[in-house]
């Protein structure tokens, strides 16, 4: 984001040559000088005040390459990623049955309305006890935990887009007598397509902190165990590896749906309803 | 059918109350049913009998007979509303004065949006070998988890200041008291309370995994005591005790979102 507001010294037209000016004229330069300053508060410190092993930016630097070249590390990723995946495919398929079906028919909106409130704001932290349970302590409690995470978003999100379809278009169809499947596939899904990817986008998030809460939980292989172990094994720097991974794969979500919806979905502007 | 298909789509009064009615009971009926067919090690029903405790009994029991269980409630909102006043008190004030200081804001935007993004639960084995199994420590996981939403949508806030405001206020030679008072809180607060609202969602979960992953303690605690011992009955009561907590907390962040929202976006 390169915003276009001038800072304090570029407003007088660059010319000013000052300390400030050389190091906080631009956006650019303020950005960059703000985040050397945070990584060497960090490195000082935790150089000066913490023990031995808490991480440190330039420690993290020098194990960065090992652990990406960790095959334990790898597998770890890998594990993570496909199981939020398949639960995000999962959830997707089943929450925009049921969100869609809640937006065009009133029966099930106010039928189911009070069970997907509740338990899209019920915490999915405190199912894991009954998880566990229920799936054993696995890899399929995680795949529950990922798609009880993503699944009620996706049914909000799909309702609302269904509800959002123009009256108009319907009646249209209507005079025209078109078929079900018109109505359906070329009018109600694609106009309830942004809410579905707000829907996506903020059940992305919220799987990948369940894959991670079910990983800590249920001791399982993928990211979030790896940091805990290393954090437990007072490994801090390979551990915070595993944080900026999550944190990437978070990322790396975004941009993929950003430059898909702008390369075949260019019309689209809206955006549907946020957590 | 067609006729069976528009009467319970239809938005008359009964029809409309019955359905919710009808579900609701519906699903009573279910859990009821799946809860006494199963071994009550795997699921507990909603009221039960002798053999398969139920629910809503266990429910009545730790609120009017269980004074530990109440101890731990108390505990749980302490933890929380610590974590999450503190959370208020430096988010919102860092929020404003990053609408007063745009270089600043500049600066540090980027950095906020990406702790914003990052899953706070991946930091709580980092607090626990840090800092131990104290109280702050978990404070401290609540703090984050409520911080970055406040902090990110003052920001948002902040953004929406016009810098013309300033400068005229500026150019009226108006007091830096008057232009916080006027113009810096009136723009950023309503978006602080979006903030706010996202935070009590957030903190709910910091709170469950600060008492599950750092020392057990509170509903947390309850918790993993019931799942351990296969007590469903104190696991679904629990769970429910939790969603209640979260609903009142997000419904009063939501009173107070209302309130305020029309101040937002005034001249719009």
């Amino acid at each position: 984001m390169t915003d276009a507001i001038t800072v304090n010294g570029a407003k007088t037209g660059g010319a000013e040559i000052s300390l400030a000016n050389i190091l906080w004229g631009t956006p650019v330069r303020a950005k960059l000088f703000a985040g050397l300053m945070i990584l060497a508060v960090w490195q000082v410190g935790v150089a000066l005040f913490a023990a031995n092993f808490v991480a440190k930016p330039l420690n993290i630097i020098q194990v960065f390459p090992k652990v990406l070249a960790d095959p334990a590390f790898q597998d770890a990723a890998i594990s993570t990623l496909t199981a939020v995946f398949q639960g995000l495919a999962i959830a997707l398929v089943a929450g925009t049955i049921v969100g869609v079906a809640m937006g065009r028919l009133k029966v099930f909106d106010r039928a189911l309305n009070f069970y997907v409130n509740g338990f899209y704001t019920l915490p999915m932290i405190a199912l894991l006890p009954l998880i566990t349970i229920w799936f054993g302590y696995g890899a399929d409690a995680r795949l529950a935990t990922i798609i009880f995470a993503g699944f009620f978003s996706i049914v909000i999100n799909a309702r609302d887009g269904a509800r959002s379809v123009p009256p108009e278009y319907l009646e249209v169809c209507k005079a025209y007598r078109a078929p079900a499947r018109y109505v359906w596939f070329d009018i109600t899904v694609f106009s309830s397509l942004p809410y579905l990817i707000a829907g996506i986008r903020l059940a992305a998030g919220r799987a990948l902190v369940g894959a991670v809460i079910a990983e800590f939980f249920v001791s399982l292989e993928g990211v979030g165990m790896y940091v805990l172990a290393h954090a437990r094994s007072f490994k801090h720097n390979e551990a915070v590896v595993g944080v900026l991974a999550l944190v990437a794969f978070g990322l790396l979500f975004e941009l993929t749906i950003n430059w898909v919806m702008r390369r075949y979905f260019p019309w689209y502007r809206r955006e549907g309803r946020g957590e | 059918m067609n006729k069976v298909i528009s009467l319970v789509n239809s938005d008359r009064t009964l029809v409309r109350w019955s359905t919710v009615i009808i579900s609701l009971l519906l699903g009573a009926a279910i859990w009821e049913a799946v809860g006494m067919s199963f071994n009550q090690a795997f699921m507990a029903p909603l009221i039960g009998n002798e053999e398969h405790p139920g629910t809503l009994p266990r429910l009545y029991v730790y609120f009017f007979d269980d004074e530990e269980y109440l101890l731990s409630l108390v505990q749980s909102i302490q933890l929380f509303s610590t974590g999450f006043v503190l959370a208020l008190l430096v988010a919102i004030p860092m929020g404003i004065v990053m609408a007063r200081l745009i270089t600043l804001r500049i600066a540090l935007e980027n950095y906020i949006l990406a702790l914003y993004v990052t899953p706070m639960i991946a930091l709580i084995p980092f607090i626990l070998s840090i800092l131990g199994f104290d109280f702050w420590p978990k404070v401290l996981v609540v703090f984050l988890f409520a911080f970055f939403p406040i902090l990110y949508n003052t920001l948002e806030g902040a953004r929406s200041v016009k810098p013309e405001l300033i400068e005229v206020a500026r150019s009226f030679r108006s007091s830096e008291l008057a232009i916080w008072r006027d113009i810096l809180i009136p723009y950023t607060l309503p978006y602080a309370l979006t903030g706010i609202r996202q935070a009590s969602g957030r903190a709910l979960v910091g709170m469950v995994a600060a008492e599950f992953f750092l020392s057990t303690s509170g509903l947390g605690e309850e918790l993993i005591t019931a799942s351990r011992n296969f007590d469903m009955a104190g696991v679904l009561a629990t769970i429910l005790v939790i969603t209640g907590l979260g609903i009142t907390f997000m419904r009063i962040a939501q009173a107070v979102e209302k309130k305020y929202s029309a101040w937002r976006g005034v001249d719009r």
